[in-house]
């Protein structure tokens, strides 16, 4: 048990000593997380800018673009008169999007005859692009709607039979386990751990590299046997083990029940899925370390396994559409579970049991990875001439 | 420029491409690095639009009218019909397992209700936690209805002896078009991979630069007059625009993105963005003083990075001060200029303000560089 304690007070010593290793494990990640945070705070993007082409100059087609600027997401910036100028306005990104209101839009409603409005989108500029197509739509639909329903009603129908023989079969949509389309519970719990996940399979890799780096590893771990090596390696990373983990936890508490956000499922499985993760980081990092010898691979594998981790994770683009190599490398990554995991709890509201297979299996790879690291440590003090690699 | 200023440039010139060359660590992020995630982030988005996303259509009716719906959806190329039931309740648990995303509740009284012209609901239920699989689910089951709710009414027109071509007319008064412009499939890769292209480019260049410049603050050879400071940079650019040339001219291409190609003000901007890179990377490599600190320090932020640059996530989402914070960083204009000349063909003049801003981000960080230089230790 001394060789955990020894370790533990020397790598106190070390992070007292680097202004630098101490904020890379506790306030570096702590403001990161609080970037975070403050970067999704407005929660759902308004008021993204829309041009509009009338060539009606009616009553109704000015009805209209006072519709679309009175929805929250959209903002009529500018009239164009002109295709041309219309279009540089696209092609510059002035505006994300064009409505174009047809000549004879209100006589042609009037007379039953059809009329299309159309919006051209950039969608090179996807998010943009998918919230203006849908409030777009909305605000149009709204209108034909009404227009539809006060024409029946004038002939004679009632208000409740034409809106039925309006549209006989009417959709109810729902969208479970997010209802309110909040932007920040979706972004904010899942970018917290992916940055925290870098963070400490970088402070892991940093931690057994920088002994290497500096020719220290004989000083660190003496001539012990290959378990006093395990043990010192644990002591070694409880200090960033604890101070990213008490982040983490501390973070996720706060953007949920800290807001009075009502989780459907179990906050304290999401916490002890995470302490696990920054635990299987750490150790990832110390194991890649030790086995190539050099802090700067160790820091380059860090950045390819775990940089693009949340892009492929699942959350933004599905891993059923992958193809079946990528989907292997993306199932393979631990960011991939874990996030699977919250999102039951955060979100679904699954019972406990249902996520219980990634923590057991986290533990397991945590403790095959320090494994790893021991046994590559304990190579790599035999042979001092592998030390100083740069 | 006098020949001594000349002749001291290019010593820094090419004592830097050397520097570079002989860096094994340097030359993989340099060169290695952006070459190998061109392949590797489009391998993730292969078929780039979401299709065949399993649901299940609950079918409480049993009439030939809940079977119409069901052909539609079967029909429906967004989403894959994985099972029909009767349960709610079974579907519900499915969607927890995560067999299916979503399913279409066709309650019983769905056929008497069309018959009397009552209003019949029908319900579309789809996973909210997902949402690329989610839109994908309530389009592709919306349609279904929503051809087969049409059908219903034109028919009703017909019986009370409106033309089939006038009852389809004025079924809805207003109709909507929506045109995808500069990425016309909406793929997902052609959408994300020309922007985090731009954020490749710029992490690795700035790690490269980063660490050769910390290394020669240890080696106590980083102290140099500012025209050999300025070779040192222009030898920077050279791995910068062969990545840049090899990700605009041929990765582009090889994966089909969209490239409106506007090639001269791309070079003009690439020229630039590179420029405004290698500068902050020098910063950065002073600061540092230690070449393995510049990957550590790096490393996390690319994830803030992404959703600063504007594309993935709206800046008008952003907060107000960050939304010009944002701006010290090369990759928000670098993104905005990149994707308007690329994949948009915008004239240079429409990008002036990004290259504007890259410009005075090169004067920035390079006049900081020459400023604290003489600050590190001495040979």
């Amino acid at each position: 048990m001394h060789h955990f304690f020894d370790s533990a007070r020397r790598e106190a010593r070390r992070l007292g000593q680097s202004p630098w290793d101490l904020a890379m494990v506790t306030w570096v990640p702590l403001l990161a997380v609080v970037l975070v945070v403050w970067m999704f705070s407005s929660a759902i993007p308004r008021n993204l800018p829309v041009g509009v082409v009338d060539e009606d100059h009616s009553g109704l087609s000015r009805q209209l673009v006072r519709m679309l600027d009175a929805s929250p997401g959209i903002q009529v910036v500018d009239e164009f008169d002109s295709e041309s100028s219309a279009q540089n306005a696209l092609r510059s990104v002035r505006v994300y999007a064009m409505v174009n209101i047809p000549r004879d839009f209100e006589r042609d409603i009037k007379r039953g005859v059809k009329t299309e409005v159309t919006l051209r989108h950039n969608a090179q500029f996807a998010t943009h692009s998918s919230l203006l197509q849908r409030d777009v739509r909305t605000v149009v639909g709204t209108l034909a709607a009404g227009i539809e329903v006060s024409a029946r009603t004038k002939r004679g129908e009632s208000p409740q039979q034409a809106k039925t023989s309006f549209n006989p079969i009417q959709t109810q949509s729902i969208a479970l386990f997010n209802g309110s389309g909040n932007y920040e519970k979706y972004l904010t719990a899942a970018v917290i751990p992916a940055i925290l996940h870098i963070l400490a399979m970088t402070a892991g890799a940093w931690a057994v590299g920088r002994e290497l780096r500096d020719k220290t590893l004989g000083q660190w771990l003496g001539h012990e046997g290959g378990r006093s090596v395990a043990v010192a390696l644990l002591g070694k990373l409880a200090i960033p083990w604890m101070t990213l983990t008490g982040i983490g936890t501390g973070a996720l508490w706060f953007i949920t029940a800290g807001r009075g956000w009502d989780i459907p499922g179990h906050l304290a499985w999401i916490c002890l899925a995470l302490a696990l993760l920054m635990a299987l980081s750490l150790a990832a990092g110390a194991a890649v370390a030790a086995l190539t010898k050099s802090l700067r691979t160790a820091l380059s594998v860090t950045g390819l396994l775990t940089a693009p981790a949340f892009a492929f994770s699942g959350m933004s683009f599905p891993l059923s559409a992958m193809p079946d190599s990528a989907r292997l490398w993306a199932t393979s990554m631990p960011f991939t579970h874990y996030i699977r995991l919250q999102t039951e709890q955060l979100l679904m509201g699954l019972p406990a049991r249902a996520s219980a297979a990634t923590p057991v299996a986290f533990l397991l790879a945590t403790l095959g990875l320090l494994a790893l690291a021991a046994w590559g440590l304990v190579q790599a003090r035999n042979k001092p001439s592998t030390w100083g690699a740069r | 420029m006098t020949l001594h200023h000349s002749r001291t440039l290019r010593t820094g010139f090419v004592a830097t491409l050397r520097d570079v060359v002989r860096d094994k660590g340097v030359l993989m992020l340099l060169f290695a690095a952006p070459l190998f995630y061109a392949f590797f982030y489009p391998w993730f988005f292969g078929p780039e639009v979401v299709t065949r996303v399993p649901v299940a259509v609950i079918d409480q009716d049993h009439s030939a009218l809940s079977r119409t719906i069901q052909r539609l959806a079967l029909a429906n190329p967004r989403i894959e019909v994985k099972a029909v039931a009767s349960d709610e309740r079974a579907a519900q648990a499915a969607m927890s397992r995560g067999e299916i995303e979503g399913y279409l509740l066709l309650p019983d009284t769905l056929k008497a209700n069309v018959a009397r012209g009552m209003p019949a609901l029908v319900t579309i239920v789809s996973n909210g936690a997902y949402p690329i699989i989610s839109k994908a689910v309530q389009y592709g089951l919306a349609e279904a209805v929503g051809a087969a709710s049409a059908g219903i009414e034109i028919r009703q027109r017909e019986a009370k002896g409106q033309s089939p071509r006038q009852a389809s007319e004025t079924r809805t008064p207003v109709d909507f078009q929506a045109i995808a412009l500069f990425n016309a499939t909406e793929g997902y890769g052609s959408f994300i991979v020309p922007a985090v292209a731009l954020l490749i480019m710029h992490q690795t260049l700035l790690m490269g630069v980063g660490m050769l410049v910390a290394t020669w603050v240890e080696q106590r050879a980083v102290q140099a007059s500012p025209m050999v400071w300025i070779g040192r940079w222009l030898a920077f650019l050279v791995p910068g625009l062969v990545s840049g040339l090899f990700y605009f001219g041929w990765i582009f291409w090889l994966y089909g993105y969209p490239r409106a190609g506007n090639v001269a003000g791309s070079l003009v901007f690439l020229v630039l963005y590179l420029s405004a890179i290698v500068t902050l990377g020098s910063l950065v490599g002073l600061w540092c003083r230690d070449r393995e600190r510049v990957l550590q320090v790096i490393l996390f932020s690319t994830l803030p990075l992404v959703f600063l640059a504007g594309f993935s996530w709206p800046s008008e989402a952003l907060p107000t001060a960050l939304q010009y914070l944002r701006w010290l960083i090369p990759t928000t204009a670098g993104v905005q200029a990149a994707l308007r000349l690329n994949q948009m063909g915008a004239p240079l003049q429409s990008v002036m303000p990004y290259l504007g801003c890259l410009f005075v981000l090169t004067l920035l960080a390079g006049s900081l560089v020459l400023k604290f230089e003489g600050k590190s230790p001495r040979a």
